[in-house]
């Protein structure tokens, strides 16, 4: 990528979210599948978690080096629940988002290679476009899909994730000059470049404890995590967090006057999501779903235009480590935009790469972690 | 032989009875009590750590139901512990934790490397060599396997061959939005993992782990479990993971177990038979000085109550629990609230490369 030119737009990018798979995932896919399902190729719910993307601070290379972390989407043995958002936690940490998914497995490596696959990523994805307009509920949107074929004697598991997103035509894009900022520093540029009663496109030190507390309290009293919310400006110190589903196209609509240093101001109300990536410029993968959703619900020109925030941060930063979060201000391209009028399902994409970044799929061996006589030997 | 040396040790564990009395700082120990209390603390003072209920037919029924163990996941490891550079420097820098008290049987010594190393490899340029891990089951083929965990061994099975067929280019049309992996950080000094491997020609990658502490109830200490994941979040192999163990614990106290807590998965753990001395030892050494400063603390202000600071610089902000009673005008010194945070700098010692201890970070 290369750094555009001052000032002109640049498409926005999301960073896939990739998968993780726990090795008790599969042990207790080999419970199910001998005990269970046997032959059945039936699909089966389960759910998975994916957290915000991290940055590290290299202590051990000279100057300030940061290694990015991004999130994943993890499925272990808790994923098997009753429940599909079940997981083996007491609670869901903050910054964690739970998904829902679909797990199909096979009999064969013939029958796993020769699936419709396509057929079944469209069922998946008209999935999540019905429940957009049936139900209005954000519930389904990072909705995932793995078809496994497990080699039981051999400990070898191949698996191929997907994760449906709408693609957005036109696509959205963000000013090539100001594009991604540090939640934070956003503000504090704001403020000091003279945007007037701190609009820009950031939030005070206050405001981001102020979202982190209230997404905490979101986990944890009962009512489910927030992978999407709204973030509502309600003073100089706090903000509002409400569930993506309280949005108002009237009361929410973001307007601002900034110019391509992020000087002017900007009133409204902002998208937010937990972002599992940890791109500086690329915002996370679940955003895809949040803005055609969006979209889909509220067409017009009040949604042509938003601001958002991925939410990056588990705790209050200590000491020199800032926050983590990003703000961005994205536009949509000219015309109307995806599923706007007739209702039509936009294209999906989001089979997991391989790799060798390859639409491939994957392999895990776990033999050396299973099979008993390679274990013996190891513990000589 | 080893599955004959697993019963044993469960048996052991089943008839060994749970610790009551606090013994902290005479032994190194703590009761499961303390336990919670001190994972309590930890996962309260550094919320990546959250408590497990695990599977619940494995649960232990001297821990609460919800709080079996701690995790912390993802954690980073940016380096192999085989490729820091080890020089003599370091060797003087070594800390020999020595037991020689009248107590233990003399000669129990713990070497901890690594200690107040500095990084003497700018920018990681000099590409460490990577030590042959010793793997009973033909060392370089078993490590072949893991790298990558696609170049499998094609005898084993044949429909193999066939996966990179599956390719299947025309699923998907190029999509303009998606972030090509690994681009995307240019401009700024956050980088990709993948770019430091590149950059630097150091067999540099990112790898993750999910750490567990569990509480052992034969040896009366926490216990540490580690599964790691390749920058591509591929479990590791043992062998793989052995090489983020420092040299002198690789292949001695570092074996991979039945997590306890899991109906059947395998973790590498670090033997727990001498956490107590050892931290015995470092909590002798805490407490000594955290002593010295609350009497010191104590004198300046005779009258002030507020004595209870954990090290002087983290003054605790959790709320105070009552204390014992009678130990009002004591000096407290050290409390057991305080233990897992100490066990994890004594665990960083034996993982060099796994930032464990997060409570380094400020």
């Amino acid at each position: 990528m290369t750094t555009p030119p001052p000032g002109t737009p640049t498409i926005v990018q999301f960073t896939p979210l990739p998968s993780q798979t726990h090795p008790s995932f599969w042990h207790k896919l080999t419970e199910l599948k001998l005990d269970v399902l046997k032959l059945s190729d039936a699909e089966v719910e389960i759910g998975g978690r994916y957290g915000v993307g991290r940055v590290f601070r290299d202590r051990e290379a000279a100057g300030e080096k940061w290694v990015g972390v991004g999130g994943s989407l993890g499925v272990d043995e808790g994923s098997f629940g009753g429940q599909t958002t079940t997981t083996t936690t007491t609670s869901v940490p903050v910054g964690t988002a739970v998904a829902r998914g679909i797990v199909k497995n096979f009999n064969t490596i013939e029958e796993f290679k020769a699936a419709d696959k396509s057929k079944i990523f469209n069922q998946v994805a008209d999935k999540i476009w019905s429940s957009i307009h049936t139900t209005k509920s954000t519930t389904l949107l990072n909705t995932f899909l793995v078809i496994t074929y497990a080699d039981l004697k051999k400990y070898k598991y191949f698996y191929w994730f997907a994760f449906p997103a709408f693609v957005s035509k036109p696509a959205w894009y963000i000013d090539g000059a100001l594009g991604w900022v540090g939640a934070a520093a956003a503000a504090a540029a704001a403020t000091t470049t003279g945007g007037g009663g701190g609009g820009g496109p950031g939030y005070s030190h206050d405001q981001l404890k102020s979202i982190l507390d209230q997404l905490h309290k979101s986990a944890h009293s009962g009512s489910k995590p927030l992978p999407y919310f709204l973030v509502r400006s309600s003073g100089t110190t706090t903000v509002d967090v409400v569930p993506v589903e309280e949005y108002d196209p009237s009361k929410d609509r973001y307007t601002d006057t900034l110019d391509s240093t992020g000087t002017g101001t900007g009133t409204g109300t902002a998208i937010g999501f937990i972002d599992p990536s940890a791109g500086e410029q690329n915002p996370g993968w679940p955003l895809r779903n949040l803005l055609a959703y969006i979209r889909a619900l509220y067409p017009g020109d009040s949604t042509k235009r938003l601001k958002v925030v991925c939410w990056r941060d588990s705790y209050v930063p200590r000491g020199e480590d800032g926050w983590k979060s990003r703000v961005g201000v994205i536009t949509l391209g000219d015309g109307d935009g995806t599923g706007v009028g007739d209702g039509k399902r936009p294209d999906a994409v989001g089979w997991e790469k391989n790799v060798q970044g390859k639409l491939s799929p994957r392999v895990a061996d776990l033999a050396p972690m299973m099979d008993p006589t390679r274990l013996a030997n190891q513990a000589v | 032989m080893h599955a004959i040396q697993q019963q044993y040790w469960s048996i052991r564990d089943y008839l060994s009875p749970v610790l009551r009395e606090s013994k902290f700082k005479e032994h190194g120990r703590i009761t499961p009590e303390e336990f919670v209390a001190a994972g309590d603390f930890l996962a309260y003072k550094f919320p990546v750590w959250t408590w497990e209920k695990g599977d619940v037919s494995k649960a232990r029924d001297f821990l609460p139901t919800d709080k079996q163990y701690l995790i912390t996941r993802g954690v980073p490891c940016l380096r192999r512990a085989t490729s820091l550079a080890y020089t003599d420097a370091d060797e003087d820098a070594e800390r020999l934790l020595s037991f020689d008290d009248a107590t233990d049987s003399g000669g129990d010594e713990w070497v901890e490397t690594h200690a107040g190393r500095k990084s003497n490899m700018p920018s990681a340029s000099n590409p460490g060599e990577i030590a042959d891990i010793p793997d009973v089951d033909g060392g370089a083929d078993e490590l072949s396997t893991g790298v990558g965990g696609m170049s499998l061994k094609q005898e084993e099975i044949p429909a193999l061959d066939d996966i990179p067929d599956m390719e299947e280019d025309d699923l998907e049309e190029g999509d303009e939005a998606t972030a090509a992996p690994k681009t995307a950080v240019t401009s700024s000094n956050v980088i990709d993992p993948s770019q430091i491997e590149v950059a630097t020609g150091n067999l540099l990658q990112v790898r993750t782990y999910d750490v567990m502490i569990t509480y052992d109830k034969y040896y009366q200490t926490p216990r540490i479990w580690l599964i790691g994941y390749d920058e591509n979040r591929i479990p590791l192999t043992p062998a793989q993971i052995f090489q983020d163990i420092s040299a002198e614990h690789a292949s001695k106290t570092v074996t991979i177990e039945p997590f306890p807590h899991q109906a059947s998965l395998q973790a590498a753990s670090v033997h727990p038979c001498k956490h107590a001395s050892v931290m015995k030892k470092v909590i002798e050494r805490m407490n000594n000085s955290v002593v010295a400063e609350q009497l010191a603390h104590q004198k300046a202000s005779p009258k002030e109550k507020e004595k209870k600071k954990w090290f002087g610089k983290k003054s605790g902000n959790k709320d105070e629990k009552p204390s014992a009673p009678g130990d009002d005008d004591e000096v407290e010194g050290m409390r057991v609230d305080f233990y897992l945070v100490v066990f994890l700098k004594f665990i960083a010692s034996i993982v060099p490369t796994i930032e464990v201890d997060s409570t380094t970070a400020f």
